[in-house]
């Protein structure tokens, strides 16, 4: 009996072991970010207490939505980052994505995204001089798309 | 494996990358009403030999077969060379394509 329960915890400790394709997974260094219920809780854990400030960081949403299922949304900056992380009201969980931006890379990203109702998009840039920027836009959504 | 769509194009310095992927996404909230397991990616990137030009770590609200549009400095990109994408998802999957990149000389 206790042979087969060793057996069993090894099997189990291999399969916890995660297979890392590249620099940085948020999912797996800060998986509290991801569960967040709403958007300062899942900042906090992402990046800890921190001060924004406004700069060179845009966010281009549609003003109504007519597809909940697919918004479009736009993220530029022309500042030196490391790295873009994208939340929102509306869902159960906060965080939508994490931009990991590294040498080379241009920050204009596009992207679509699902919202189940009315709300705001908030954009946190993590800069290289350690500045945190900030902006959001808020948007209405016709049809809500979380069902799948 | 048509799993993925991939468009990289040279334009002057700049890489412009355009990927579809093929991909349920579905939610937690969707997947208890529909009594199945959730599953979405959660890691998506884009290489170019060894250098990395694009990553996300991605959560369930990204919308049913994703959409990323991206761009990244086109210095010592060479003909011939191809833009490989991979992404990750909460089952395990892993899925690989790469596309040679257009408009290089």
């Amino acid at each position: 009996m206790e042979r087969r329960k060793f057996l069993g915890l090894g099997l189990v400790a291999a399969a916890l072991v995660p297979a890392s394709l590249s620099a940085v997974d948020f999912r797996k260094e800060k998986p509290d970010a991801f569960t967040a219920h709403n958007v300062a809780d899942a900042i906090k854990a992402l990046y800890g207490d921190i001060k924004t400030e406004e700069g060179d960081l845009s966010v281009k949403a549609p003003k109504i939505a007519s597809n909940g299922g697919a918004i479009p949304v736009t993220i530029k900056s022309g500042l030196e980052l490391k790295s873009v992380a994208l939340f929102q009201d509306a869902n159960p969980e906060s965080a939508v994505v994490v931009f990991t931006i590294g040498e080379g890379m241009i920050v204009n990203y596009m992207t679509k995204i699902k919202m189940k109702g009315p709300g705001e998009i908030t954009i946190i840039a993590e800069g290289k001089d350690g500045k945190f920027y900030k902006t959001s836009q808020k948007l209405d959504v016709a049809l809500g798309g979380c069902e799948g | 494996m048509a799993n993925m769509k991939i468009k990289a194009k040279v334009k002057g310095d700049t890489l412009k990358c355009k990927i579809q992927a093929k991909h349920i996404m579905l939610p937690y909230d969707a997947a208890k009403k529909k009594g199945v397991d959730a599953n979405f990616m959660t890691l998506i990137t884009a290489k170019v030999g060894e250098r990395i030009i694009f990553e996300a770590s991605t959560s369930q609200f990204i919308s049913k077969n994703p959409i990323f549009k991206f761009e990244a400095k086109a210095e010592g990109l060479k003909a011939g060379d191809k833009l490989e994408m991979s992404w990750t998802d909460l089952s395990g999957e892993t899925v690989t394509e790469d596309k040679k990149i257009k408009g290089l000389k």
